[in-house]
């Protein structure tokens, strides 16, 4: 167990300096990852030997990178060359890609080590990875619950001490709902701050790829490397990257904070609201100004995705035809493969939103459809817009509830409402971050949402870090708290 | 709104079980009202597809290796030479 409790940057720190062998730290992983990941079924693919060989290469190398000896878990929609990556879903089961995404070679380069690619609902479509093709992965905290989704098996990784940080994406809250599920850090970053080449496409103007780690400093680190220019994705902003580590723990601005009013807050969980009314005390008590603020236009904001992703999503999803890679059904025409293969391979929750996508972008229907909700999403980013000219940033709970039962949500509309508090953020292309702000009374993580402008990361991690430290959401379900060390350490 | 499931998944190019045929076409109709309260709000006309600006920029015309042949080829369920093999395109009479 000693060196899976350990914080990302502390262990690194340890690597660079030559006190702790990379390889000692893979092992230890690798021990526990055994033993603990027969309950919480994070990994759909473990990388044991590429891991222990990248691990005694850094070793043995004198120069380290800015990541040596990071044991990071990838999301299994994000391509790895060599290494099976099946986003969830039968019809990549065999899937092995002949290149690495953006992301993995800018972790790589700086010596982090992969450990494994995690479970996910299939191509990233549910909010419980109970969508998964293969297995549904459990909470951590609680077995008997969801980890969140879609990126659940990331989630689950990390606040089991799986892996030390893990990278997914967020579509409609895939980054930041798990984090709130699980008790950690997630980040999704503005849209453009950070490369999708080789990110397996769902809803190409929401996704995002971002961190999720045991705490704010972890994930500033990693958003340092992965961030910034990449030619191979025309929808990557050319725009430098500050080093994120700066400055955090010197929050000297004063600031105001946006907060709901409580209509936004009707009808979600009690405790929820109750610890998210705490978190306005704790931003008083600190002096900030707290603006209560209203955002009519939120309430569309759900049924606006729905149209959007979906529709996004029956477009990217028709590349799935058995030709080139992945799945082939046997049939005598090519019509037929076609439709044998679709039919095969994705799972009921990937039709139904194939099918609502097609619905939305078919004659008849589009300007109903497709065409009002890109105007609704106008509306939406207005809002925000204008919102962030009287607030420095906006503070939600991430999710409406804790984490649910396994096979609790038989409703779609059910489960399409813990998106609630997340995707207006991805509408409008905000950065947003989750961090745990508390538990329930029966030991269940919340998680706290922090929106700001587009592309100021560097004062969102400031301010989430400068919130970490006053909330001290210490203990987690291991007893360690976010610096990695036990509680009554120190 | 009422939704012609046979006439969508020919769209998209899916068969149906005998279940989803049954549960498919009231979930998408309540999905579809659900969706219906767009129209509560007012909107402008505009469409955009993307909410951060980007400017667009112009690549340099340079050759630049691609994937190699063999590694892609490898990844089709079906070859033939240098070919990616599918079953026949047309009917025969």
């Amino acid at each position: 167990m000693k060196y899976v409790e350990l914080g990302l940057r502390e262990a690194v720190d340890l690597v660079r300096n030559g006190q702790v062998k990379a390889t000692e730290i893979v092992e230890s992983y690798l021990n526990h990852i055994e033993s603990a990941d027969r309950e919480i079924k994070a990994y759909l693919t473990l990388a044991a030997d590429r891991a222990l060989s990248r691990a005694r290469e850094i070793d043995a190398r004198k120069d380290k990178g800015r990541l040596a000896g990071a044991v990071v878990a990838i999301k299994d929609n994000i391509v790895t060359r060599g290494l099976r990556t099946t986003c969830g879903s039968r019809i990549l089961e065999n899937f092995v890609p002949p290149y690495d995404a953006t992301v993995v070679e800018r972790l790589e380069a700086e010596d982090a080590i992969i450990i494994g690619k995690t479970n996910m609902d299939e191509f990233a479509m549910g909010s419980s990875t109970e969508n998964s093709a293969f297995f549904p992965t459990r909470n951590p905290w609680d077995l008997e619950r969801v980890p969140g989704g879609s990126r659940g098996g990331s989630a689950a990784a990390v606040a089991g001490l799986e892996a030390m940080a893990a990278l997914g994406s967020d579509t409609g809250g895939s980054v930041r709902q798990p984090a709130g599920f699980c008790g950690i850090v997630g980040l999704k970053p503005t849209y453009g701050r950070v490369s999708r080449y080789g990110l397996v496409a769902f809803a190409s103007s929401l996704d995002q790829i971002g961190p999720l780690a045991r705490s704010v400093e972890d994930c500033a680190l990693i958003t340092s490397v992965i961030a910034g220019f990449d030619r191979r994705d025309s929808t990557c902003a050319d725009r430098p990257v500050p080093d994120y580590l700066d400055g955090l723990g010197n929050f000297q601005e004063k600031i105001k904070v946006g907060f709901l009013g409580e209509a936004s807050l009707k009808g979600i969980n009690p405790e929820v609201a109750s610890s998210y009314r705490r978190v306005q005390e704790l931003i008083s008590g600190l002096g900030f100004e707290v603006v209560r603020m209203d955002f009519p236009s939120w309430e569309v904001a759900l049924p606006c995705y729905y149209i959007i992703a979906p529709s996004e999503a029956s477009s990217n999803l028709a590349r799935y035809d058995g030709v080139r890679y992945g799945l082939r059904a046997g049939a005598a025409e090519l019509a037929d493969m076609y439709v044998r293969t679709r039919t095969q391979g994705f799972g009921s929750e990937v039709k139904r939103r194939i099918l609502l996508g097609t619905f939305a972008l078919s004659s008849g229907y589009y300007d109903a459809c497709y065409a009002r909700a890109t105007r609704a999403r106008q509306a939406i980013t207005a809002e925000l817009q204008a919102a962030f000219r009287r607030v420095d940033f906006i503070l939600t709970p991430t999710t409406p509830e804790p984490a649910f039962k396994l096979g609790e949500k038989q409703d779609p509309i059910a489960m399409y409402l813990q998106d609630y508090f997340t995707v207006a953020a991805s509408l409008a292309g905000v950065p947003g971050i989750s961090i745990p702000c508390g538990l329930t009374g029966n030991g269940l993580p919340l998680g706290l949402q922090v929106l700001s402008e587009p592309f100021a990361e560097n004062r969102l991690f400031k301010f989430a870090f400068l919130l970490e430290n006053n909330i001290k959401f210490e203990n987690n379900m291991y007893g360690i708290n976010t610096r990695g060390r036990r509680k009554n350490e120190n | 709104m009422k939704v012609d499931l046979e006439h969508l998944s020919r769209l998209a190019n899916l068969e149906l079980t005998e279940e989803e045929r049954k549960i498919l076409p009231g979930q998408m109709e309540k999905i579809i009202d659900w969706v219906g309260q767009l129209s509560s709000l007012a909107t402008g006309e505009e469409e955009k597809y993307h909410q951060v600006d980007f400017s667009l920029r112009l690549e340099e015309d340079e050759v630049r290796p691609s994937l190699p042949q063999a590694e892609v080829l490898a990844m089709a369920p079906e070859k033939q030479g240098d070919f990616v093999k599918v079953p026949r395109v047309f009917r025969e009479k």
